[in-house]
């Protein structure tokens, strides 16, 4: 187990290698110039060349991708080619906001997620299940962006319970996650629903019951375990995309995280900025994935990996 | 066990999730009666019951803004905000009025010589930076270099290029030397703000991270995309100024965000404020809302060497076939000005031209006498944001009417900016019509003609996406930044105006508003006419 991991660790390293590539020749074959872009409209010619030679946009690609490389390695991750602040300076205050954003927000998904599948699966057919389902369908499809004016309006307008948005205290998140965790929390609900049910079916269920168990322990214990594979895949996942940042709550709720700083550097070409988030995105989901991975073992012996 | 170390994160992670349900429950109950209700938000105007109740944020007033500060840099500011976040803390020889008229601010007096070429300034005394140092006309030279040295590569540089000498006699006196006369230098002087030097030795280019200037506020905090703090300066050389502890600037990027938290008293004071939110909050007695006229100019540049737009008749039509009243109405939310010059009322020496008034007629017969009875098939480009596009519509349709066939291709604004800037000569330019706006930076008549109307300026090397070219119209830019008796070059600037205006290079459709909304408990916060908040005189009642 502990060498699977590691191994799996190991082998990060070439894929984030292979990813830095895409990466950064995406980023330069899209059309855009940074250096005229950041000298500003009134610019002359001379200055815009200036500001490229500058910022090395003047050398080859493979030149600029070699010092590119080489300052990464030294953990330099450059300077923002508009604003000259340190990339991974940025980074840091960036992240952390999205990180709190994403955990509060999978948390309560999660939770009450699982919960209404459990319920709609168990009284199947029934107004609990009808009801769950109607939830989930909402969460699913109210626009996350109208649902957050929605509540700020109620929360913050009328009620003046929590702050419009910022990251000030931790009521300031109370909304944004709430906003976030909607669609993901119907999206939980649905698939743990379906996942019970086919558990249900299963001979060992039948087994159990005909045990004379329970049936909060057949629920529980038996049912529940074997149908959480797919509800982690799905939060592993929805865990991923996350941690990229929301654009949309973070714009609504005016949240500085990376999200938001991913889309103002892209319409400014701030390419140092971009490839540090991409490498950053690209390392999370794998990070995940792995662990997702580990979970499969935990929740199913049959899945757990040898060590040999 | 195998799981140790997972187990016991699994374990506090799920003590995570707990503590979070258990908050979020009750919340959540509420959010799912929200969506039954379905309230939409703009009915719910409802009086906040804070009624005159005194700021949420006592003598610590917050501003609302859409955007991030970029730099806090005063000579490599671009951007409308850092420049904003700039002159709170620093100020220049000379500033700008409410008005953006220009102004002396640290100098006393100034001299300017026959030929244009010496300015000699008088330098209020007893000034001091923030960080305690003297301000003198050493620091004022100290400044200039800064900005003059290649190797800083510093946005403000092309502003000063013509200076050729600084000297400082003494120290309250500096005396510039111009290699030729240039007449929009004391609004450069107004943009130039004065760092301190001994701060400069200190931080070089992480300046931008610990401002000292020796403006009415000092630098508290900057936190990238949250918040910029900036305090009282007890020492400020205005006597009674600032009147405020403190002002935090907060950027909101949504509209309806802002707008919120002006209703929560969140924030005191907000810019932009939303234009399709005006009329909402003007029933509210907590909130005021401020219109003036920016320098902010829109219009269609019509590339003047290309076919059928190098007709002039073609380029007439499509100024008369053009409803501005509607424009307005439709794409500003009624709140604007027809342009009626080349720049807006505001901008230095802007002449007032007759107006080319909407007739579908006359616009069709013009277009039978270029040879194009039945219009044209033809293209315009503008950025993809929502008011660009809305904009093009509403062109499009106007257009349609005199048998124009517009096709609207909006791009994203760095692709725009490529496809404008990568043909080299005008022959290979394929722009038809662009969809955009302008607004000087240092709202000088120079600063709004030349990168637009020179023939210097096609692009890449300026902003001339009209490929307009008079002989004239060249000279008379040049005459006019000799001519060293601002009413000399008035009268040019007139001639050049009215010149441009009949050839209409453009089709000339409005002037945005900066439209601000405050808390009624809050005074003295400006928005200048180029977009940029002043808030020296903020008062909390």
């Amino acid at each position: 187990m502990g060498r699977y991991a590691l191994q799996r660790l190991i082998g990060i390293v070439p894929l984030l290698f292979i990813v830095s590539v895409l990466v950064f020749m995406f980023i330069h074959l899209i059309p855009g110039d940074p250096a005229r872009l950041i000298a500003g409209k009134e610019a002359t010619l001379e200055e815009i060349n200036q500001t490229r030679v500058l910022l090395g946009l003047d050398q080859p690609l493979w030149k600029q991708y070699l010092s590119y490389m080489k300052d990464m390695f030294q953990g330099d991750l450059g300077n923002s080619i508009r604003s000259g602040l340190p990339v991974t300076e940025m980074m840091k205050s960036r992240f952390l906001p999205t990180l709190w954003l994403t955990l509060l927000s999978m948390a309560w998904a999660v939770v009450i997620g699982v919960v209404i599948g459990i319920v709609s699966a168990v009284k199947r057919n029934k107004w609990p299940d009808y009801a769950g389902m109607l939830i989930a369908i909402s969460g699913i499809s109210i626009p996350g962006f109208w649902l957050g004016l929605v509540l700020i309006q109620i929360f913050s307008v009328q009620l003046g319970w929590f702050p419009t948005g910022g990251i000030d205290s931790w009521k300031s998140y109370v909304l944004p996650s709430l906003t976030l965790g909607a669609g993901i929390m119907s999206m939980i609900a649905r698939f743990s629903r379906s996942s019970m049910l086919e558990t249900m079916r299963e001979d060992y269920i039948r087994t159990a019951r005909a045990k004379g168990l329970m049936e909060f322990v057949v629920v529980g214990r038996h049912a529940l375990r074997n149908s959480l594979i797919q509800v982690v895949t799905i939060a592993g996942l929805q865990f991923g995309f996350l941690l990229g940042g929301s654009v949309m709550v973070e714009t609504v709720f005016s949240i500085p995280g990376l999200g938001r700083m991913l889309v103002d550097s892209i319409s400014f070409r701030d390419y140092t900025v971009i490839q540090a988030e991409l490498l950053l995105f690209a390392a999370e989901f794998i990070l995940i994935n792995l662990v997702v991975d580990l979970l499969y073992g935990v929740l199913n012996p049959k899945i757990r990996y040898a060590d040999n | 066990m195998k799981f140790k170390g997972k187990s016991w994160s699994m374990l506090s992670l799920l003590i995570v999730m707990a503590i979070v349900a258990s908050a979020c429950s009750s919340n959540n109950n509420n959010a799912a009666g929200s969506e039954n209700g379905s309230s939409p938000s703009s009915s719910a105007s409802a009086p906040s019951e804070s009624g005159a109740a005194p700021s949420k944020n006592g003598n610590n007033p917050v501003i609302a803004v859409n955007a991030n500060f970029i730099t806090l840099d005063p000579h490599n500011t671009s951007d409308t905000l850092s420049i904003t976040g700039a002159r709170t803390m620093y100020e220049g020889l000379m500033g700008f009025d409410d008005n953006m008229q220009v102004v002396p601010v640290l100098a006393e007096s100034y001299e300017i010589s026959e030929d244009g070429l010496v300015y000699t300034f008088k330098l209020k005394q007893n000034i001091k930076f923030h960080d305690g140092t003297d301000f003198n006309s050493e620091a004022v030279k100290v400044n200039i270099e800064r900005i003059l040295d290649e190797k800083n590569n510093l946005r403000f540089r092309k502003s000063f290029a013509k200076v050729s000498k600084i000297e400082t006699p003494d120290a309250a006196t500096v005396v510039f030397t111009l290699s030729e006369p240039y007449n929009a230098f004391l609004n450069k002087l107004a943009m130039g703000l004065m760092i301190s030097p001994a701060a400069l030795t200190e931080f070089g280019t992480d300046i931008s991270k610990h401002p000292s200037g020796t403006g009415p506020f000092k630098f508290k905090e900057w936190v990238e995309g949250d918040r910029l703090v900036v305090e009282k300066n007890p020492d400020y050389w205005q006597q009674g100024l600032p009147k405020v502890d403190s002002v935090t600037f907060k950027p909101v990027p949504e509209n309806g965000s802002r707008i919120a938290m002006l209703k929560t008293g969140e924030a005191d004071f907000i810019y932009p404020m939303p234009t399709e939110q005006v009329a909402e909050v003007e029933g509210d007695g907590n909130i005021v809302v401020d219109k003036i006229d920016s320098t902010i100019v829109r219009y269609i540049t019509l590339n003047t060497m290309k076919k059928p737009y190098d007709d002039l008749k073609v380029r007439q039509a499509i100024n008369y076939a053009i409803d501005k009243d509607a424009y307005l109405k439709v794409v500003k939310s009624g709140l604007g000005a027809k342009l009626d010059s080349t720049m807006s009322s505001k901008t230095q020496f802007y002449s007032q031209q007759p107006a080319y008034d909407y007739d579908v007629e006359k616009a069709k017969q013009l277009l039978s006498e270029a040879g194009y009875p039945d219009g044209f098939d033809a293209e315009i480009w503008g950025e993809n944001d929502s008011e660009s596009v809305k904009g093009m519509q509403f062109i499009k349709q106007q257009l349609e009417l005199v048998g124009i066939k517009l096709e609207v291709k909006s791009m994203e604004g760095a692709t725009l900016s490529d496809q404008i800037n990568t043909p080299a000569t005008p022959a290979d330019a394929k722009i038809q019509m662009w969809f955009v706006s302008w607004s000087p930076s240092s709202n000088d008549a120079d600063g709004a003609t030349r990168g637009l109307f020179s023939s210097t300026m096609f692009p890449p090397a300026g902003s001339n996406t009209a490929y307009y070219k008079n002989d004239n119209v060249d000279k008379w830019i040049e005459d006019a930044n000799k001519a060293t008796d601002p009413e000399t070059a008035k009268t040019i600037f007139a001639d050049i105006q009215k010149q441009i205006w009949a050839d209409a290079p453009w089709a000339f459709l409005g002037v945005d508003q900066v439209i601000s909304g405050k808390r009624n408990n809050i005074e003295g916060v400006t928005v200048l006419p180029d977009g940029s908040i002043n808030i020296l005189k903020a008062e909390v009642k």
